[in-house]
């Protein structure tokens, strides 16, 4: 069971937790996504807050309400995230890094060579 | 919508203390309501109150707009799951079964499932039994009687954890099934902080704290690491405690963190620690004795 | 109404005490009287025993328990204190016409059998439970549940006031009766006591126990309504 920390509001962490397989394609555009009673029983908290963070979701159009049957994801919900999530990935995960290097004296020419290292993928993009 | 519980300047006093002081909340139909406090807060006088065992000294209260008091249409909507219960001498079956015809809602295939699940032998008698599985007992009863408002007072005494969890889950289940209010009291908050939309606090039978749990999570952010930065990060912030050990320092301040915040935290080297729903409430009931002090 | 059965029910699930000892523990008594009567040389008009008071005395405990030991439980039910008091009532009062009925069905049969053989008289009370079958019928309804309503605000006295409380409320039954024995001196009655006592009919008696019952039936109920559990 997915960990849940007590650093964001339990709402926003459900809704993360969604928008990661949705954008893992874990979770296809068009799929229907767990019930709020689902979600609750499955994370152990309350109902609401689960519809909290669906409703979250369903404000971003990420994910829409069909009357009567349930949550669904939206089409197009996937690149929706990774393109917000693109704006959000310099703040998040490259200035630390910079910050990191900067730190241990490690200089650009180097990073870029362990960006390029054996281990990567060249090319930037993910099947 | 009426609220489910309305108390207006609530009062409970007896010749040597005053159990409860002008206590106001109202508890919303539907909702999971955390009662927290250390022993001797108030919180159970305040739902025997509730329940119509105890009678005001002062104010109002209300349970589905009317006094609970001697009100058997009002005190049919509810189960009160105590902490001691006492049983004449039945054997745990006849408790079930009794409590069936008086709980108009009662779900037998339920108090069944909830037998087995706690491993309470039917036939045998309660007294018996012990600390933990006479819990069970009232647990069962709580939860199969399905009642419209459903309280609960630290009702897990002698309970070990995996006993405990079960009821929550069990709780979580029926909640989300068939919804219904529920007042639940603990002390052991971290365990069901997650079950909880609500919350409100007692201290010396005042309202310390009365807050939707949303607004109260992630409110404190405990800042480890070298002294200047920790001091150069939390400036201009609400601290409520600081700690110093050398060149290292740990302050706790009131302020949630945005993302830019947590980056800057980071690019100081700092760690950040989210306080838990207890820390948070330990620490209300610490500026509410404060407050006690200087005034 | 329903809830009020329910209440009777909850007290019947104890089926020994309720059903089962009362009865049980007058058959003793009455079978220890059997065993005097046949030790004894026979007596003209025969033996006139106070045996059934044990039924009586059983049905009071009864009714004390069902106010300390039952009560937290029966209130758990989510039913106020008078709907407790008042389906506690109502079982009294049907075992009351139940236990009356076997009372005077026994009592048939010990004039029929002429003291059961011995001239015992143990379902037969001289002046009270000596009348025609429905008026015994009517007196041991009444008695009993005088008894068991006495039996109940026992109860209640000792969960308000614990046992402080039992002992003022003892003291005090026995103050009215000392104050009513000196008033009957100081006013020089006694042969006015004396001669109302020969000349009142059972049924007039009977129509005092009622008020009796009634009178602790409300005893009960006021000290009910500010007991907490």
């Amino acid at each position: 069971m997915p960990a849940l920390d007590e650093g964001m509001p339990l709402f926003v962490q459900i809704a993360e937790q969604l928008a990661d397989d949705i954008v893992d394609g874990v979770l296809a555009e068009g799929a229907r996504v767990p019930s709020t009673n689902e979600l609750a029983a499955f994370y152990r908290i309350n109902p609401a807050t689960a519809a909290k963070g669906i409703n979250l979701l369903v404000d971003e159009a990420v994910l829409e309400k069909r009357r009567g049957i349930g949550m669904f994801v939206a089409t197009g919900a996937r690149e929706q995230l990774r393109a917000s999530r693109r704006k959000r990935f310099a703040e998040q995960y490259v200035d630390p890094m910079l910050a990191e290097a900067n730190r241990l004296g490690i200089d650009t020419d180097t990073l870029v060579s362990l960006i390029q290292g054996p281990g990567w993928h060249n090319g930037g993009s993910t099947p | 919508m009426t609220p489910t519980i309305s108390a207006t300047a609530l009062g409970r006093r007896y010749r040597d203390q005053v159990a409860l002081d002008d206590v106001s909340l109202t508890v919303e139909p539907g909702t999971v309501t955390g009662l927290l406090g250390r022993n001797g807060a108030g919180k159970t006088t305040l739902m025997r109150i509730i329940t119509g065992q105890e009678f005001p000294s002062s104010g109002d209260l209300r349970v589905f707009g009317e006094t609970p008091a001697e009100n058997d249409e009002v005190l049919a909507r509810m189960v009160f799951v105590r902490e001691e219960q006492s049983y004449p001498d039945f054997q745990v079956r006849h408790a079930i079964r009794v409590a069936s015809w008086f709980y108009p809602n009662w779900d037998e295939d339920l108090a069944q499932q909830l037998l087995k699940d706690f491993e309470l032998p039917p036939r045998r008698r309660i007294k018996r039994l012990s600390r933990g599985m006479r819990s069970a007992v009232g647990i069962v009863i709580g939860l199969a009687a399905r009642a419209d408002l459903t309280l609960f007072d630290e009702p897990y005494a002698g309970l070990d954890a995996v006993a405990r969890q079960l009821f929550y889950d069990r709780l979580l289940a029926e909640f989300a099934e068939h919804p219904r209010t529920i007042l639940l009291s603990t002390h052991l908050i971290d365990e069901v902080a997650d079950l909880l939309e609500h919350v409100v606090m007692l201290d010396h039978g005042r309202v310390v704290l009365d807050a939707p749990a949303d607004e109260v999570r992630g409110t404190g952010m405990i800042v480890n690491g070298p002294y200047t930065a920790v001091e150069e990060f939390v400036a201009g912030r609400t601290v409520w405690h600081r700690q110093r050990l050398g060149s290292r320092a740990s302050v706790t301040i009131a302020d949630p963190l945005d993302l830019a915040a947590q980056a800057q935290a980071r690019a100081l080297h700092l760690s950040l620690e989210p306080l838990s729903l207890q820390q948070l409430l330990v620490h209300a009931a610490g500026v509410s004795a404060d407050e006690k002090v200087s005034a | 109404m329903n809830t009020l059965v329910n209440v009777g029910r909850y007290h019947l699930v104890d089926r020994i005490t309720w059903l089962a000892l009362p009865w049980g523990i007058m058959a003793f008594s009455f079978l220890i009287n059997i065993g005097v009567a046949l030790a004894v040389p026979t007596v003209p008009q025969g033996i006139y025993t106070g045996g059934l008071v044990s039924l009586y005395i059983f049905m009071l405990i009864c009714g004390s328990l069902s106010m300390t030991r039952s009560l937290p439980f029966g209130l758990m039910m989510g039913i106020s204190r008078r709907t407790y008091y008042a389906g506690t009532a109502l079982l009294v009062l049907t075992l009351g016409v139940v236990y009356g009925l076997g009372l005077t069905l026994l009592q048939l049969i010990e004039r029929a059998t002429n003291g059961w053989g011995l001239n015992l008289h143990y379902f037969r009370i001289p002046w009270i439970l000596n009348g025609p079958w429905y008026e015994t019928w009517l007196t041991s309804f009444v008695l009993l549940v005088a008894f068991v309503l006495y039996g109940m605000w026992y109860g209640l006295v000792f969960r308000r006031w614990s046992v402080p409380g039992l002992v003022a409320f003892i003291a005090a039954q026995i103050l009215v009766a000392l104050l009513a024995v000196v008033a009957v001196s100081a006013t020089g009655s006694w042969s006015g006591v004396g001669h109302f006592f020969t000349t009142v009919t059972a049924l007039a008696v009977t129509g005092v126990l009622a008020l009796v019952a009634l009178a602790m039936g409300f005893g009960g109920l006021t000290t009910l309504r500010q007991v907490t559990i």
